[in-house]
């Protein structure tokens, strides 16, 4: 493989990490609990500029060529962790917002209307994150340990691929934890009649902040990944049709489903998105990406009426036989009425 | 509002005599309105209501259509929160507690309508409704299945013991989407057991099933009775409240208008009227 | 004060973009219940093909826009004939809906795009002299844009409360199944929901184009946003509400900007959004939104 390859073949192994982590942390809100966050990139942007100025140093740096606040140099993982931390906050506020409970598709445009004011803050601002130019120059991690860089060493660029696929195997564990342990059936209670969850005891409020923050944890980190391998970060990054490519991996993937989603993040953003950058370029600079777009809104219209459930569904949760303590078979004597007073 | 005016109120519909009454053959209650009130934009659905739940009693909840039976029994529920007046439930006033307080405290309620979680299976149905389980919360759930594999196995013992007794074994890994109407009935039933309920409102539980499941049911309610729960029973078809309930609530237009055994109220002619009119 | 009045000017003839954008944008939703975010991809659709007519074909700048208004209500009843009205009698989820709009929305904006490239175009039109009135001073289009503002919001008021189809549309609104009980063909109904706010998203767009001067296939969807803070703000699904919406979203931003950057402007119409939001969350005037369990 020519280096070349090499290097379109990395980029192209940590755009779909990334978007695989994200579109797990969306799948957590959207697909499992029905928390519909058109917004999400949010999450992603905090992420990375929070990765971006904890690694940057103070703004006088660099010949003082940006403006941006608070900059300071953080050794690798501590940036990363941190913009876990404020993603998660970020989740909180977002959650409390629309806490008072409101329709579904209101809901949904509620959020969308929030990534939308950041991104005009962030543009018009230019002294918090330099405005609509953005930050650039911002380092990568553990290049002193690899020697090298992302654009002078190909092994560099392996090894960062094997961080994030590592990455991707604990946000795994963490997501097919969360969604097969009792918590994942009371977040898909919420999400199906959240009435009825909450008349079982279950704090449809405290589940719906809880993903939005577990969600916003790892939108977070797919930004702080993101951003150390690109090395800039602009509003034009994060504009809001990209959380509707997150959507469009997990719809045709398979919602709620955490291997479809995985799927559906290999091939929206990483083969559709990504992909084209082995093919010859035709036609004038602008209509790739019109085009993907294009076949973008057609995959979703398309899955949505065809095969809603995603080409991997939703798995039917099964449970394996299992005998009463003592005995060989099960029982159907049963002490249903509990007359106990108990705690609140 | 204060709750001055509340417990102002209060008095004056306690010494109503048909709430005395009610507390004279019932015993201890375990929940109590006092002058429960409830409109939308100009409709009263429900004004001025003061009953008591008995323990150990199905106490029937009955009226036409419209009556504002749901209503109250969201009232009680927390599912809707009062104009006007208290709900008790277990000595303690629990009028602007939300529902999910409530439930926690043993107040477990089935809707009239859409009360399914459609991809759930049956099985999850019931695992969910247990209480205080410990893999709902997140560090647990992060912890891995060893912190709460345990519980989750006794739970499933023990729905799967319920699934036995209410014949649906066989059908716990369906989608509730999956069964019929007389099906998700008792699918709900079941779950709110599974919740270990002290106090169990019904909306409407025999509606659009089959007469044969419903004589089923029915034989459930009277046995969880022998168990010692207590239940609100809403239903319009009056034979089974005959054989079920005692004592019985009647109500018309938002208001209670007759109460005491069946057949006290059957001979009182603004029960007829109303059931006629409705 | 001479900043204020012509900060007041500007907003006005904001406020008469977004209130045609706005009203068409909550009619449709009260009638037909969908958040249509394609909405604003129709809105740039019509402004090229006005293009397409007025530069390419020579055609009058007047003609194109009716033509171009026409063709967008057209497109936007085959939208709900061929793909909204088909998932709706499946059942798709509210947010399923909104999803499928904005596909539509990503389609139509790049398809645009794919078509006449990304450069800024303009209309050919003659500039004229600006107009005075007192201290204020617009160009032609902009007096223009508010007289068809005022005249279109007028038809919108007499058509609601004159018309035979504006009751319908009302009753429609309020009850859609008691509506088709009571003998209203409902599915007419909607597609008139649908011709005409497809109308108005096409003349907005049009005149968008006309008063910015010069517009890219990104300018409707610029303004969506926008456009959905009014309706919010006014209440969604309320015709009146999101005209106040419009009106107060078209002066804010414009004396925003007086006190703050205008880059700012976007931000403060959105925060005033957000804590009306947080407030109230069905926004000003509250029927539809609570009456449909929009928010509690
Ligand atoms: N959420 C609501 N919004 C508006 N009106 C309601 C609502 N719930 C119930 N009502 C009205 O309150 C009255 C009582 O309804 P309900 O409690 O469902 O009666 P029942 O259960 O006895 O048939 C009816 O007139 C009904 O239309
Ligand atoms: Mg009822």
């Amino acid at each position: 493989m020519s280096n070349s390859d090499i290097y379109l073949l990395t980029t192209l192994l940590v755009y779909t990490g990334v978007a695989m982590i994200a579109s797990w942390g969306l799948n957590l809100q959207i697909g499992e609990t029905n928390v519909l966050n058109f917004g999400f990139i949010l999450f992603e942007a905090v992420g990375a500029y929070v990765t971006a100025i904890l690694t940057l140093g103070p703004d006088t740096g660099n010949g003082g060529v940006q403006q941006y606040v608070f900059g300071a140099v953080l050794p690798f993982p501590v940036p990363w962790l941190v913009a876990m931390v404020v993603g998660a906050a970020l989740g909180l506020v977002m959650g409390l917002l629309t806490v008072r409970r409101l329709r579904g598709d209101y809901e949904a445009v509620v959020m969308l209307v929030m990534a939308v004011v950041a991104y005009y803050a962030v543009s018009a601002d230019t002294s918090l994150l330099n405005g609509s130019e953005g930050l650039s120059l911002i380092p990568a991690p553990f290049t002193g340990a690899v020697g090298g860089g992302p654009n002078t060493s190909m092994t560099y660029r392996w090894v960062y691929v094997a961080v994030v696929a590592l990455v991707c195997v604990l946000a795994f564990i963490v997501v097919n934890r969360v969604t097969s342990a009792p918590l994942g059936r009371a977040l898909r209670a919420v999400r199906d009649n959240d009435a009825v969850a909450m008349s079982l005891g279950k704090d449809a409020t405290r589940l719906r902040i809880l993903v939005q923050m577990v969600g916003g944890a790892l939108g977070a980190l797919a930004g702080a990944m993101l951003v150390q391998w690109v090395g800039a970060w602009a509003p034009g990054s994060w504009t809001y049709p990209e959380t509707f490519t997150l959507f469009a991996a997990i719809i045709v993937g398979g919602t709620a489903n955490i291997a479809g989603v995985g799927l559906g993040a290999v091939i929206v953003p990483g083969i559709i998105l990504e992909g084209v950058i082995f093919l010859p370029t035709f036609g004038p600079s602008y209509l790739t990406p019109a085009l993907q777009w294009i076949l973008i809104g057609v995959l979703i219209v398309g899955f949505m009426w065809f095969r809603p459930q995603g080409i991997i569904p939703e798995r039917r949760r099964r449970f394996p036989a299992l005998a009463v303590p003592g005995t060989a078979g099960e029982s159907n004597a049963v002490q249903l009425v509990d007359l106990e007073p108990r705690r609140s | 509002m204060s709750s001055d005016t509340v417990t102002g109120g209060v008095e004056a519909t306690r010494g109503g005599s048909d709430a005395v009454a009610v507390a004279e053959n019932g015993g201890k209650c375990i929940l109590e309105t006092r002058g429960v009130r409830k409109s939308f934009g100009g409709v009263v659905a429900v004004e001025n209501v003061s009953i008591r739940v008995p323990q150990g009693r199905i106490v029937g909840l009955i009226g036409p259509n419209g009556a504002g039976k749901s209503t109250l029994l969201s009232i009680l529920a927390g599912a809707q929160v009062p104009d006007a007046g208290s709900v008790w439930f277990l000595g303690e006033e629990i009028s602007r507690q939300n529902p999910v307080k409530r439930a926690r405290k043993g107040l477990t309620r089935t809707f009239q309508l859409s009360g399914d979680l459609p991809r759930l299976t049956v099985l999850e149905n019931l695992l969910l409704a247990a209480p205080d389980q410990r893999g709902e919360h997140l560090w647990a759930a992060l912890a891995g299945k060893r912190v709460w594999k345990r519980q989750e196995e006794a739970l499933v013992i023990r729905a799967r013991a319920l699934l036995n007794r209410f014949d649906l074994r066989k059908h716990e890994d369906a989608y509730v989407s999956e069964l019929s109407g007389g099906q998700r009935r008792l699918v709900e039933i079941m779950r709110s057991l599974m919740a270990n309920p002290r106090l169990l409102l019904l909306d409407e539980p025999f509606a659009g099933v089959n007469p044969s499941l419903s004589r089923r049911i029915e034989s459930h309610l009277i046995d969880l009775r022998a168990d010692g729960l207590t239940m609100v029973l809403v239903e319009h078809e009056l034979g089974v409240v005959e054989r079920c309930c005692d004592p019985v609530v009647v109500m018309a237009m938002g208001r209670v208008i007759a109460e005491g055994t069946m057949g006290d109220v059957r001979t009182r002619g603004e029960v007829l009227d109303a059931y006629l009119a409705g | 004060m001479s900043q204020f009045i012509a900060a007041t000017g500007f907003g006005i003839v904001n406020a008469g973009i977004f209130a045609l954008a706005a009203v068409g944008f909550t009619l449709q939703f009260s009638v037909t219940n969908v958040l249509n975010i394609a909405f604003g991809a129709i809105m740039t659709l019509a402004a090229f093909v006005a293009y397409e007519l007025n530069v390419v074909v020579g055609a009058d700048i007047w003609l194109a826009l009716i033509i171009a208004a026409a063709a967008s209500g057209i497109l936007s009843v085959l939208i709900n004939r061929g793909i909204i009205q088909p998932f709706l009698k499946r059942g798709t989820s509210f947010f399923g809906m909104v999803v499928i709009t904005i596909a539509l929305d990503l389609m139509v904006e790049y398809a645009v795009e794919a078509i006449w490239g990304p450069t800024f175009l303009h209309y050919n039109v003659a500039a004229g002299s600006p107009v005075t009135l007192g201290s204020l001073s617009f160009t032609h289009f902009q007096l223009v844009a508010i007289g068809i503002s005022v005249v279109g919001m007028l038809a919108i008021h007499l058509l609601l409360k004159r018309t035979k189809l504006g009751k319908a549309m009302r009753a429609t609104s309020c009850d859609p199944r008691l509506s088709k009980v009571c003998g209203i063909r409902t599915s007419r109904i909607h597609d008139a929901g649908w011709f005409l706010s497809g109308m108005l998203a096409g003349m907005a767009g049009v005149i968008l184009g006309l008063t910015l001067g010069t517009f890219s296939f990104t300018v409707g969807d610029s303004y969506l946003i926008v456009i959905i803070a009014a309706t919010m703000l006014g209440g969604i699904g309320q015709a009146y509400g999101a005209m106040l919406g419009a009106v107060v979203i078209g002066l804010v931003t414009q004396w925003s900007s007086l006190v703050i950057s205008g880059g700012y402007s976007e931000v403060v119409a959105f925060v005033i959004l957000v804590a009306v939001l947080l407030i109230r969350p069905t926004g000003i005037i509250s029927g539809v939104a609570a009456d449909r369990n929009m928010a509690a």
